[in-house]
């Protein structure tokens, strides 16, 4: 049953998901694939209205498979199930931690259990970009220089020291914004289609 | 905490929810101006611890730095409040957008729009794992 597949998928999601939206978001990827609620083309069009609509990316994402596989209550049971996790494992942190507090950073351990857990999410969100480019997604050599320009837009940020408010910083942070970058994409697309159909 | 305040919280939180775009990390920055320099619930070493364990935990950012302010300010119902107020938005956009949109996936020009954000988006990803490569040490 449909309702109960998503409930359960998204709540195992939210169990495993560390690193926030976009990682998750390749979690949910590998599941909608294998149980066919959408294509690979369906599915990074599902990515990218979750990252110009309003919210958290990764409530955005289920709720949108959810309604795609089960109409409202498919959406419903797929946010539900992805927020439930949360509540009980951060729960539980906020209650430790006024226990522990600072101690924590300090730990040896705990430091080295969370560069691992960092590798592990990188390469998991490396890997969802690479199943992404598909064929469909990529039809010529036109999309590839959208995604080379994309993506040039983009590093200068991450490389330009992160003291804010110098003029270098904001305008690269302007430049690399994900919806202004996805909005100004469809924006070209609008016209490029126009354009051919005059 | 009374009710009216409960309410505030909420009200906080649906604020959030429904002018950030672009997910979790976009979201903390209105966070922090709401929750430190508007209203000062957290102070800015508390907001930073909190954004480690929301980034350490499971889950998403947005929703777990929203159950440890909800936590800290007003307990359980305070959890209560954040979370709706984060997630609600969400939930009633999207579900929209996907009901309107199914109806309209066939047309050539809405085609031709995703035709290019497509690689836009995989490029946006590619540049979060280059952003990301940076922190794991």
């Amino acid at each position: 049953m449909v309702y109960w597949l998503l409930f359960i998928t998204f709540l195992k999601i939210g169990f495993i998901g560390f690193g926030g939206g976009m990682a998750i978001v390749s979690l949910i990827e590998r599941d909608v694939l294998r149980y066919g609620w959408a294509t690979e083309q369906e599915f990074v069009d599902m990515v990218a209205l979750s990252q110009v609509t309003p919210g958290p990316i990764g409530i955005n994402c289920a709720t949108y498979v959810g309604y795609t596989a089960g109409g409202v209550w498919g959406s419903l049971l797929a946010s539900a199930g992805i927020v439930l996790p949360s509540l009980i494992i951060m729960g539980i942190i906020c209650y430790v931690y006024d226990h522990i507090r600072d101690r924590w950073q300090q730990n040896p351990i705990f430091v080295w259990v969370m560069r691992a857990i960092r590798l592990i999410v990188v390469l998991l969100i490396a890997h969802a970009s690479y199943i992404l480019m598909t064929p469909a997604s990529f039809p010529d050599t036109s999309s590839w220089v959208v995604f080379a320009v994309v993506l040039a837009l983009c590093l200068p940020d991450i490389f330009v020291p992160a003291k804010q408010g110098t003029h270098l910083k904001k305008t690269t942070q302007a430049l690399s914004h994900p919806i202004y970058l996805i909005l100004a994409a469809g924006a070209c697309g609008l016209i490029d289609y126009l354009w051919h159909n005059r | 905490m009374k009710n009216r305040q409960l309410f505030s919280l909420f009200l906080t939180y649906l604020k959030i929810g429904t002018f950030t775009i672009g997910g979790g990390y976009a979201m903390l920055a209105l966070v922090q101006r709401e929750v430190v320099d508007k209203n000062g619930w957290l102070d800015e070493k508390e907001f930073l611890n909190m954004m480690a364990l929301a980034q350490a935990a499971p889950g998403l950012i947005a929703v777990n730095s929203a159950i440890f302010i909800g936590h800290r300010l007003a307990g359980w119902r305070g959890v209560a409040a954040c979370v709706m107020g984060a997630v609600l938005p969400s939930v009633l956009i999207v579900m929209g957008i996907a009901m309107f949109l199914v109806q309209y996936k066939s047309l050539p020009a809405v085609e031709a729009v995703f035709r290019w954000v497509r690689p836009a988006v995989v490029a946006l990803i590619v540049a979060t794992v280059v952003k990301l490569a940076k922190h794991i040490w």
